[in-house]
């Protein structure tokens, strides 16, 4: 068997890696990499690949050889007919695909977690610092374990209620009506929500809602809705103290590390 | 030096593979026993007794099952059977679409879903007492998807039935729809065909057979037991030769004969067929008649499946979320009216609706699946199309609780004031707040006219002034509302949205089903989504693209001239 130009074997890892990480791996295996991912990918191989025969002067002689042969030698000169035909037609449709694409809308970018007020209130009445404020109830879970169950229980009660519509049955965001809003609902199963904040946090994000988020946090898309309406103080505490219960996490107590 | 290479690529992918992996697994839940899943899982719809009545109960319907009953809908059983473990499993896991019943495939451990399978059929003693297992519905006769056999299912459809309420074609609006009650005394709504992605056990050409066959146990679903098939007893071409003798006018005295002995075939099978259900033991030759007869009925009954197959789209449409927008078409003439044909070579966007839960009165069940829109502009106005299913035509119904009138109507919202920028802020999403948002306002009871509002709040809109800008058609046929909707891209109205090509503007839709208590606030809804009025494609595309293919040419025979003269240097 002849052995494979240095040419060939870059042309080959380069084409091969592409069609492994778009349709082995994107495909086969099913974990789509999005565009611009393959496309970084593909120049630190091209970079790799760069570096690598340009070490050595005899390398890059070895590589530029089949290169050149193609340009000019009479033996090749099929090869050339057909790239001269070949690249400007490739070329031809990749910018065509590119001018008549259709312009898409641009993404908004939203802050999930934008900064809360300073203070936390409840319709006008003010609780205090949102720093400072703790659940009311949490200290039962350890010195009355009855009465920590029966608010949990009432938690889950308000949950159900009122809140697994949007945010599921498993508190994992996907409610029979999720799918269908943008931005999706919360999920909580998420290791990076509860931990991250207080109940303070949350007790503002419940009572106050969508409507209530800074502008940061697009409050005009949110379909979450405004509970201080619906909903008494201990009501939002319970369903809170039920999120925690029902996930395993624990809430971020303050002075911990944000 | 090349193996070096080659380790870092191959590090590189093992880096990503590993990566994305990472994201996509779950861990497997703690396992624990039947009782405490369901209470943990289930008991708050299903009740800790599992009577259906856990506190989410009282605000939904389909309402959870009541376990004490043993009444199943979905089942791989016959009539009046039991389902098997296995066909309660798979519910479990699965979940029952166009119902809040929840899938558990992700939630629960395969262990756990067994243990509460285990669990809930403690409830009804019926399983304990059944001697022997449940008897399963023979599938092995499935006849092919033709249009021979969609046509024959088609003409089923009628012969038995199942127009009454399905309708016509399918989309639930049948005469008795409205009237329909469960077992347990609950609204029933009949499915709507046309949407198979809502139907409770799925849209396979299979488990559709299976619902026939074996009923949906508690449902105002009748089981299309084998002796309620018209003609049972007798073969294809005999009983549609009786039903074409039954709908003479007049019959000639060698008809009369044929179909009098037809009738006897007939009397003679349902005879059969009510003796076994009776327990009486069969004679060789009835029972040769009995299976003969049944055989027909599968028959039927998988042309049936494949005619209810067809009526609806392989799968659910993609919402039209992300790129996939509503992209208004340009075209150079007048834009076709409702009933033009050119709405045909457009694509409808589908816009899923979801119930109105965020500000009281709220509406947890909704009955309207989504709305479908298609819209053509030219240099000065823009027509939009809009499709709805609604299973009843509601004009003027009085709300029973709170005296309010109830009719079908559809809003189409827009902000005022289009955002510039994606970072401007956009009205609330709920008929606008601060910031008011422009609404198309039309109702069943005036169907040729379109109120224009401002709003700023669900609760606080207002009819504009200045009316009669948009020119309006709509019909209601065979449970389907058309809306046809024109106006001119710009308008001397300063309340209202004016219009430019290529500009993207948030749309966003409520819908109300009179039938289903929609009124005011309760109502089906979506967040905000995306129109745009389409650019005409630029005609750079006809230039550049050569342009670029032409210098390619010449670049490659300018190197190759550089290389040779290069070469001849050298030499
Ligand atoms: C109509 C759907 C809907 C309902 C009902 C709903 N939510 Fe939400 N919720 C959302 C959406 C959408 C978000 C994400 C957008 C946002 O942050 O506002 C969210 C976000 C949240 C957040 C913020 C989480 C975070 O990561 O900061 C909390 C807490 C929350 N919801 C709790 C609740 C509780 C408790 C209830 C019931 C009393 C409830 N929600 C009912 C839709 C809903
Ligand atoms: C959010 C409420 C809800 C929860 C939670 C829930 N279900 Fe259901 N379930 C329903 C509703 C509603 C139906 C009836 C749907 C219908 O009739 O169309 C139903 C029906 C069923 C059925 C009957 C299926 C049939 O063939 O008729 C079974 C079995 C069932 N559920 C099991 C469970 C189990 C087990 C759990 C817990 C792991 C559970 N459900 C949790 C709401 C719920
Ligand atoms: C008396 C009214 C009535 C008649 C007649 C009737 N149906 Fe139904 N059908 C219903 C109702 C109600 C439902 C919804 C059941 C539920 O989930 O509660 C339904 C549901 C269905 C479903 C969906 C099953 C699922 O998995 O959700 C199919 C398919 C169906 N019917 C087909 C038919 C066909 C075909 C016929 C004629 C042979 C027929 N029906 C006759 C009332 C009826």
């Amino acid at each position: 068997m002849k052995k494979l130009s240095l040419f060939t074997i870059c042309l080959i890892i380069l084409v091969g890696s592409w069609v492994f990480l778009r349709f082995v791996v994107g495909g086969i295996i099913s974990v789509p990499i999005p565009g611009s991912v393959i496309a970084m990918y593909m120049g630190l191989i091209i970079i790799a690949i760069l570096v690598h025969i340009s070490v050595e002067d005899s390398l890059f002689q070895e590589f530029r050889r089949p290169i050149l042969e193609t340009l000019v030698e009479d033996k090749r000169r099929n090869h050339r007919r057909v790239l001269v035909v070949l690249i400007p037609l490739l070329l031809l449709g990749y910018t065509y695909s590119i001018i008549a694409q259709r312009a898409n809308p641009p993404g908004s970018p939203r802050d999930a977690h934008p900064s809360p007020p300073l203070e936390l209130t409840y319709k006008d009445e003010v609780i205090g610092t949102m720093q400072d404020v703790v659940n009311p109830f949490r200290h039962y879970e350890k010195d009355d374990p009855e009465a920590f169950s029966a608010h949990v229980e009432n938690g889950k009660r308000v949950y159900h209620q009122n809140c697994f519509y949007c945010h599921g049955d498993h508190l994992d965001g996907q409610g029979h009506f999720a799918p269908y809003l943008q931005p999706l609902p919360a999920n909580f199963q998420d290791p990076g929500i509860i931990p991250n904040f207080q109940e303070s946090f949350f007790f503002w994000r419940i009572a106050k809602g969508g409507p209530g988020l800074p502008a940061a946090g697009t409050p005009w898309d949110s379909a979450m809705p405004i509970w201080e309406n619906t909903l008494t103080q201990d009501e939002i505490w319970d369903v809170i103290l039920f999120l925690s219960h029902y996930t395993g996490y624990q809430f971020r107590t303050f002075g911990e590390a944000h | 030096m090349r193996i070096r290479t080659v380790a870092l690529l191959l590090t590189l992918f093992g880096m990503l593979i590993v990566f994305n992996f990472a994201h996509a697994q779950n861990a497997p839940e703690a396992s624990e026993k039947g009782k405490e899943v369901y209470e943990n899982s289930c008991a708050h719809c299903h009740g800790t007794e599992g009577r259906g009545d856990g506190s989410a109960a009282e605000n939904l319907l389909p309402k959870p099952r009541d376990f004490t009953r043993g009444l199943y809908k979905i089942r791989s059983t016959g009539t009046g059977e039991l389902p098997t473990d296995q066909d309660l499993f798979d519910i479990i896991t699965e979940g029952m679409p166009g119902s809040s019943m929840p899938p558990w495939d992700t939630a629960l451990s395969a262990n756990d879903r067994w243990e509460v399978v285990a669990y809930i059929k403690t409830f009804y003693d019926g399983f304990k007492e059944a001697e022997t297992s449940p008897k399963q519905i023979n599938l092995s006769g499935k006849v092919a998807y033709s249009e021979q056999s969609v046509e024959t299912g088609k003409a089923l459809y009628t012969e038995l039935g199942c127009v009454e309420c399905h309708g016509n074609i399918g989309r639930g609006d049948g005469t008795s729809a409205p009237d329909l009650t469960d077992e347990w005394g609950f609204q029933s709504w009949p499915a709507n065909l046309t949407q198979g992605w809502n139907f409770r056990g799925g849209s396979d050409t299979e488990d559709i057979f299976k619902r026939f066959i074996g009923g949906l146990a508690g449902s105002a679903m009748p089981a299309f037991e084998g002796d309620s098939f018209p003609g049972f007893g007798l073969t294809a071409e005999e009983s549609s030769r009786m039903i074409e003798l039954d709908n003479k006018d007049e019959m000639t005295e060698a008809e009369e004969e044929e179909s009098a002995q037809l009738y006897e075939k007939y009397d003679a099978a349902v005879d059969i067929a009510l003796n076994l259900a009776e327990g009486t033991e069969l004679s060789a030759e009835e029972q040769q008649i009995y299976d003969d007869a049944m055989r027909v009925v599968y028959e039927k009954s998988w042309h049936l499946a494949n005619y209810v197959k067809s009526l609806m789209p392989e799968k659910r449409p993609e919402p039209a979320i992300g790129n996939n927008v509503l992209r208004s078409q340009y075209i150079q003439d007048e834009l076709p009216p409702m009933d033009d044909a050119a709405w045909g070579t457009l694509e409808a966007r589908y816009f899923p609706l979801v119930g109105q839960i965020v500000i009281e009165p709220r509406q947890f069940n909704p009955t309207i699946d989504a709305v479908n829109v298609k819209s053509f502009y030219n240099d000065t106005e823009v027509a939009f199309l809009f499709t709805w299913d609604d299973r009843t035509h509601t004009t003027d119904e009085t709300d029973e609780e709170t005296g309010k009138t109830l009719e079908d109507a559809l809003a189409v919202q827009f902000p005022v004031k289009v955002p510039q920028g994606p970072t401007a802020p956009k009205p609330y999403f709920l008929w606008g707040g601060r910031l008011p948002v422009y609404l198309w306002h039309w109702k069943a009871s005036a169907p040729e006219q379109v109120t224009e509002l401002t709003a700023k709040g669900i609760n606080n809109a207002e009819a504009q002034a200045a009316q009669g800008e948009l020119h309006v058609q709509s019909t209601y046929t065979n449970g389907q509302y058309t809306l046809w909707v024109k106006r001119a891209l710009k308008t001397e109205d300063k309340k209202d949205l004016q219009l430019e090509p290529g500009v993207f503007v948030p749309i966003a839709f409520s819908a109300w089903d009179g039938a289903n208590g929609d009124v005011d606030t309760k109502r089906v809804m979506t967040s905000w989504y995306t129109f745009v009025l389409e650019p005409v494609p630029s005609s750079k595309r006809f230039i550049y693209p050569p342009l670029i293919a032409l210098l390619s040419v010449g670049f490659l025979f300018g190197l190759r001239a550089f290389v040779q003269r290069r070469n001849s240097e050298e030499i």
